[in-house]
């Protein structure tokens, strides 16, 4: 393998596999504070078609990427509300905002298919390469994270809420108030991944276009172990299994193109497998059940 | 007015109303995406405009974005009740669907595109493809400096890689040391990894890509973006998303056919066809770009006139690239066994599946 197809395939996958980290990013968020987001397929979704709505209105793409985060925020808000105030179940509540999602980007962007959108332009830095701004910001962006869940009170407080909730609160948080606010980050976050996709990858909208995104960033942040600082060579690795079975089939490598296809989920599977063997299990304990105390 | 006036008047009323309000056929078409893709389903939808403008009177119902699943049978199944009588089926995983659903309505007539299924009430058309990618493979070899052309194929079915050969040859014909390499995304319109394949084609040494998916606009703008050339396909429309990189390109003009069917429909004379037509019937090429020069635009023109008189380029003795014949001398491939085709000629890089 010479190193002009390795650096081929790690800039594939740098591409690739930067709005799967701003997904991962932000279903983590939403995870420590002990909320499961089974719809953040449907808030890349919407991320993605707001992003070349606002793009295409302002002319401008750094708007469209403003206005994804806007709205991913917007959509996982709408979640908070159905699981937190009204009590819902987070898993039904998840795919309901998926389906939601398919739909209501389906409507924004319908008139945008097939446009020419303004597209992330390359940002050149000299002897690295040029990737648009949302790259350079990603690993930066996990990293900030990190110190905001690790290294704040605010980061404290929200993983006392997925631990364990009722002792958040008798240690004077308001769970509630704190899992609204982890959503609306990790809904940014989506609608960013989102807009990368649209903005800078694919250069337009069309429907269904995350294409299962979303689902993998879900698995990725178990494989990331809920930490930030993991997500990014999980995101790489995942990017990368696609962006190497695509190359090996440009270089005309004598494998069967439905095979190379399966590549990605394979791995993703192996690794889940080989992780799961851990007993230790880094899930916030109060993940995916809801606070059911005081108003 | 009384009521009795007004009874006796309501006739006169509905009989004032202009004569084209009456329905003369409901057409019903169901898309796998959006009719604005510069692309496949753009084309079919222009086709049905025109049988529209064509005759007045027909009713024309569409569907896009209908999964090629059993939602289309109920998507159809819905139009049938609205009254069509004609129904389009314009993706290829239509098929089956489309033609269950025909079992059940013996009155009401289906065309299908791209496939192969027949019944008295169901026929199957699309353009012949593949011979028309020969002047694409012309032009892409003159215009190659590399030698190595990309092709970015959405599903690999036999019609794609006969499209896949076609392009080779045509290059291959004129510069004998082209190589096609080939890109399978796994989907009609997966656009991420359109723009991937794209660009791990043009890493790969590609200077002139080209594809067959459901919309070419992904992989025209990433190689715009590259600053490598293009040819476009499905649609003539695309040519505007490449000012500088446009070479030409293959659309479909599917007006006239869907216009005589429905004329047939209309007349009781629908006759259930196995129908495949190329270049001057239902496909055209797309106006060329500005870096072409005017002996590759003749030599490609004169191809597409060979083609048009019926120039075969599956015809025997051919070898695949793994030094397999495959045709006899004399032999030759077409119609409805292109479908059964899984086999690389000589240039292309890689196997089919």
């Amino acid at each position: 393998m010479s190193m002009n197809f390795a650096l081929a395939v790690l800039a594939s996958s740098i591409q690739s596999g930067t709005s799967l980290l701003y997904g991962t990013l932000g279903e983590l968020v939403g995870e420590r504070a002990g909320i499961v987001n089974l719809g953040l397929e449907g808030t890349m979704l919407i991320g993605a078609a707001v992003g070349v709505a606002a793009a295409s209105a302002a002319d401008d793409p750094y708007a469209g990427v403003a206005a994804a985060a806007l709205a991913g925020t917007a959509a996982n808000l709408l979640l908070g509300y159905v699981v937190i105030g009204r009590r819902a179940n987070q898993l039904a509540a998840g795919l309901t905002l998926l389906l939601f999602g398919f739909g209501a980007s389906a409507l924004i962007g319908g008139p945008f298919v097939g446009a020419v959108v303004p597209s992330l332009p390359d940002l050149d830095v000299p002897g690295i390469g040029g990737f648009d701004a949302l790259i350079w910001l990603a690993v930066p962006a996990a990293i900030l994270l990190w110190c905001l869940i690790f290294r704040t009170r605010w980061g404290l407080a929200v993983r006392a809420t997925g631990e364990d909730p009722a002792a958040a609160f008798a240690a004077g948080h308001r769970p509630d108030r704190l899992q609204y606010q982890a959503l609306a980050l990790g809904g940014a976050l989506g609608g960013i991944g989102g807009a990368h996709l649209s903005l800078a990858l694919a250069l337009s909208w069309s429907e269904g276009m995350t294409a299962g995104r979303g689902f993998i960033a879900i698995a990725l942040v178990i494989f990331a172990r809920w930490n930030p600082l993991w997500a990014v060579p999980s995101a790489l690795v995942f990017g990368g299994a696609e962006a190497l079975q695509l190359q090996l089939q440009a270089t005309g490598v004598d494998v069967s193109p439905f095979l190379m296809t399966m590549i990605p989920y394979l791995l993703t599977l192996l690794v889940l497998v080989l992780w799961g063997f851990n007993r230790r299990s880094a899930a916030p304990a109060a993940l995916g059940r809801g606070f059911l105390g005081v108003e | 007015m009384n009521r009795r006036a007004f009874l006796a008047a309501a006739p006169l009323i509905f009989a004032a109303l202009p004569a084209a309000a009456k329905t003369v056929l409901k057409v019903g078409a169901i898309y796998v995406g959006s009719v604005h893709d510069y692309g496949y389903n753009q084309a079919m939808h222009d086709g049905l405009l025109a049988m529209k403008q064509a005759i007045p009177g027909v009713v024309l119902l569409e569907a896009e974005n209908v999964p090629e699943t059993a939602e289309a049978t109920r998507v159809m199944e819905g139009m049938i009740q609205q009254g069509a009588k004609l129904i389009f089926a314009t993706s290829f995983g239509h098929q089956q669907f489309a033609f269950d659903l025909a079992k059940q309505h013996p009155d009401v007539f289906f065309e299908h595109a791209g496939g192969w299924m027949m019944a008295p009430n169901f026929g199957n058309f699309f353009g012949a493809t593949q011979a028309a990618w020969y002047p694409m493979g012309i032009a892409a070899g003159k215009m190659t400096k590399t030698n190595t052309l990309g092709f970015v194929a959405g599903v690999p079915i036999g019609f794609v890689i006969g499209n896949i050969d076609a392009f080779a040859m045509g290059a291959r014909s004129v510069n004998p040391k082209a190589q096609v390499r080939v890109v399978v995304t796994g989907g009609w319109s997966d656009k991420a990894k359109e723009a991937a394949a794209a660009n791990a084609l043009i890493d790969q040494g590609a200077d002139v890509v080209t594809m067959h998916v459901d919309s070419p606009a992904t992989v025209i703008q990433t190689a715009e973006k590259r600053g490598v050339y293009s040819i476009g396909f499905q649609s003539l429309a695309a040519r505007r998303l490449a000012p500088k990189g446009w070479i030409t390109g293959l659309g479909f003009t599917w007006g006239p056919f869907m216009t005589a069917t429905a004329r047939s429909v209309i007349a009781g004379t629908f006759k259930p066809g196995f129908v495949r037509e190329g270049l001057g019937q239902m496909m055209a090429i797309a106006p060329f770009g500005p870096a072409v020069p005017p002996a590759t635009r003749a030599l490609v023109m004169a191809a597409a006139a060979k083609v048009e008189k019926g120039f075969n380029p599956f015809t025997g003795p051919l070898t695949d690239n793994t030094g397999t014949l495959r045709l006899k001398a004399g032999e030759t491939l077409g119609g409805d066994k292109m479908g059964d085709l899984d086999w690389y000629v000589d240039g292309v890089i890689g196997k089919p599946k």
